[in-house]
């Protein structure tokens, strides 16, 4: 790694000489010109402000409109109404409660397996390269795949499952996505087995990262294994940890594909999600207005969290990183 | 290694990647197509498949137009629907159920009134015509017509006792129990998929408050009555008797392990369903199905009310036109509707037939489809799916609602509060 160097400062800023000696040959290494930068960043910005702001911006007007989508633009304005029903209804209110206990259930269960895990595989022993790579093939399935493919493992009469409790002797069919009070944990099961490979091999990258010598000093000052563990690797690894709580929980406010194939939801909104509630409303029942203001509900909601956890969270993980507004690193 | 780019060199890559990634994310597959004649329709098997394939390609010839034929699978053709329609396109040629999704696209100018321009009316039942008339004008013209009603197996029947198909709901009742007493799954359901459901409600409303009363209840967007509240607790006290094969909460209709496969591979002894069931049902199991074993009788009546056993739910399939497809269009439309094409579509595709002189059609009917044709000829009445006949948010909610109170989510009262409740919305 080379040092640092501040190669992205503003066009025209820091270098009011530069346009004397017109000679692009005689141009400070990593100082390209405004018209390059311009170049290099309007497209990228022009995409980002066509098929994101944009739609967005879109999303958040006709979130105030009655509309099924058809037909010319949106006329009937019901001012708040829709984001009023939002509260009354009670899909997008179990929506966010399926939510809240995912995000429990990944940072209490599924993040502190892939923790484990990482730390058995940073041991040396015969074979861990084996495994390091077979713990994260499933996050390589796509997630049509998987639900796809869990579907027949718990499908009622002759999947996988209940195969397998029958022949140790199990007899009863356990409901595996048919009953209500059982699926989400089914198809959080589901998704651990897809992303625990994930955050493992983000665990083993930073305890990786951890200079060997903390520990060699650390077992000259006599400390134990528990010891090590508690005062280098968990501190250490904090950062890490803490862009896998962030990127854990955008991802489940996201959740779609694998639920929509694997259950559509049911039984009876038992396992639906945000992004199935959206869709139903959007294109099962052409409430483009309602949808749109359960859209910018989501959008919402991952822009707080972002910002508050970046804000307040990821602060010091950041820092050097980003460019802020009050520049509070010079 | 930092080598940086001139400048000429940089306003070129980036000009490059620029255009790379506009024409990347204006390519993708918009289903845009240069043919004259664009055609959408969900017959993505074979032999199916292919007779309409083949049709276009003779049609073509004649008329010296080119023709895209895209066949595409129902979920994913009415996503595709969905999508079109709010970009206020619609393809030349494509698949209808008529009713009140229909009816939402015409109200948008999406849909080519043909009412004036087709003249091959004379060919087709004037019944199969009425899920695609909206306001006296006409939008489509069918190719498939038939009604729902319980398909079951007579061998599951006799081994549980139960002599003769029952003819009111009581009897139904008693039979299921004999059924369930026998250690036979009475009935076969797709819960998951939510319309399976919504044809028990809208039968047992059919038969306790009428058709007369159903249409009223519609128009005044009014489902609180009695008749509605009392439909939906004997769906509910069935339910209560456990009549389904385990784990029909989460199955679908046509998948693996789901409703058709039941009946297919004879485990379960009846299904409500449309003209389609059989074929599903051998599609489905990966079997001959129930074969010979397989009867149909007509929903039960329910004693004192006010519907009758020879009303029939049902629907079938048909073609509308884009508003922007060429005149041409409309000859297309009639020639599928020839009587040669009729009988080839029929045989290959299993379809229940709309022609008017349905001997002309059918040389060597198939045993299954006989009865639908049968009852049909019977009915004194019909009723579109509801989830077809009213908007998209109300035949969704019905749906829902079918699904919430089979599995015990929601009460008879509570159901019509929420169609109630939809239908306000839709005001």
């Amino acid at each position: 790694m080379t040092v640092k160097e501040p190669s992205a400062a503003p066009p025209g800023e820091g270098r009011p000489e530069g346009r004397r000696g017109a000679s692009p040959r005689r141009r400070p290494v990593g100082r390209p010109g405004a018209g390059t930068l311009t170049a290099f960043i309007a497209p990228g910005l022009l995409l980002f402000l066509l098929f994101v702001l944009l739609p967005v911006a879109f999303a958040a007007y006709v979130a105030f409109f009655r509309w099924n989508g058809l037909g010319g633009p949106p006329t009937d304005f019901i001012g708040f109404d829709n984001f009023r029903n939002l509260l009354g209804d009670d899909v997008f209110m179990g929506d966010m409660w399926r939510l809240t206990l995912l995000v429990a259930m990944s940072i209490g269960i599924q993040l502190p397996i892939a923790f484990g895990l990482a730390m058995l595989l940073h041991q040396r022993f015969p074979g861990r390269t084996v495994f390091r790579l077979l713990f994260f093939v499933p996050y390589v399935l796509t997630e049509a795949v998987t639900a796809v493919l869990f579907g027949l493992i718990f499908s009622p009469r002759r999947g996988f499952a209940d195969s397998m409790l029958q022949s140790i002797g199990v007899e009863t069919q356990v409901g595996w996505l048919s009953d209500r009070s059982i699926v989400l944990f089914v198809i959080f099961g589901i998704l651990t087995w897809k992303f625990f490979g994930f955050h493992m091999i983000l665990y083993l990258a930073g305890r990786q990262n951890i200079p060997e010598e903390l520990y060699e000093a650390a077992a000259i000052d006599g400390a134990g294994g528990a010891q090590m563990f508690r005062n280098i690797t968990l501190p250490l690894m904090g950062p890490t940890v803490r862009i896998t709580i962030f990127l854990s929980v955008i991802g489940t406010v996201q959740l779609f594909d694998l639920v929509f194939v694997l259950t559509g939801g049911g039984p009876f909104h038992a396992s639906e999600t945000l992004a199935i509630t959206m869709y139903d409303q959007g294109f099962g029942r052409n409430q483009i207005g309602y949808a749109s203001a359960l859209s910018i509900a989501m959008f919402v909601i991952s822009l707080v969290f972002a910002l508050f956890y970046q804000r307040y969270v990821l602060k010091r993980d950041l820092q050097g990183s980003l460019t802020t507004a009050g520049g509070g690193r010079s | 290694m930092r080598q940086p780019l001139s400048r000429p060199r940089a306003l070129a890559a980036a000009g490059a990647a620029a255009a790379l990634a506009l024409a990347a994310a204006g390519c993708g597959d918009s289903g845009e197509s240069d043919a004259d004649l664009v055609w959408w329709h969900i017959q993505n098997e074979d032999p199916m498949k292919s007779t309409w394939e083949s049709m276009a390609e003779d049609w073509a010839e004649g008329s010296g137009l080119t023709t895209d034929v895209q066949a595409v699978e129902v979920e994913a053709f009415k996503e595709r629907m969905g999508t079109s329609a709010q970009a206020g396109e619609l393809p030349d040629l494509y698949n209808t159920w008529g009713g009140g999704v229909l009816a939402e696209q015409v109200e948008a100018g999406l849909v080519r009134d043909i009412t004036d321009d087709v003249d091959c009316l004379d060919k087709v039942n004037p019944i199969s015509l009425e899920a695609y008339t909206i306001d006296d004008r006409l939008y489509a013209v069918p190719f498939d017509q038939g009604v729902v009603g319980f398909w079951y197996n007579m061998d599951l029947f006799a081994e549980a006792g139960v002599e003769a198909p029952p003819a009111t709901w009581d009897e139904f009742l008693d039979a299921v129990a004999a059924l369930k007493d026998a250690g036979i799954t009475p009935i076969a359901l797709g819960a998951a998929d939510q319309w399976p459901v919504h044809y028990y409600w809208t039968y047992l409303v059919m038969r306790t408050v009428g058709l007369d009363g159903l249409a009223e209840a519609a128009e005044a967007g009014d489902f609180s009555g009695d008749g509605f509240v009392q439909a939906g607790q004997m769906l509910a006290d069935l339910a209560a008797m456990e009549p389904f094969q385990p784990g029909f909460e989460s199955a679908g209709y046509g998948a693996v392990d789901g409703q058709a496969a039941h009946m297919g591979e004879g485990i379960a002894a009846m299904e409500l369903m449309g003209q389609w069931g059989p074929e599903v049902q051998r599609q489905a199991s990966g079997t001959d199905g129930p074969g010979g074993a397989l009867g149909f009788f007509p929903f039960p009546e329910v004693t004192g009310g006010a519907g009758a056993t020879a009303e029939f739910l049902g629907g079938g399939g048909g073609f509308a036109a884009g508003s922007e497809a060429p005149d041409e269009v409309v000859d297309f439309m009639c020639y599928l509707l020839e009587e040669e094409n009729q009988a080839k579509a029929v045989a290959d595709g299993n379809f229940s037939t709309v022609a008017a002189d349905p001997d002309a059609v059918v040389t060597d009917p198939d045993q299954h489809i006989q009865l639908v044709t049968e009852a049909m000829a019977a009915a004194t009445g019909t009723q579109l799916y509801l989830d077809q006949a009213y908007p998209p948010a109300i035949g969704s909610t019905i749906n829902e609602a079918s699904e919430g109170l089979v599995l015990g989510q929601l009460t008879a009262e509570e159901f019509v509060a929420m169609v109630d409740d939809a239908w306000a919305a839709e005001a």
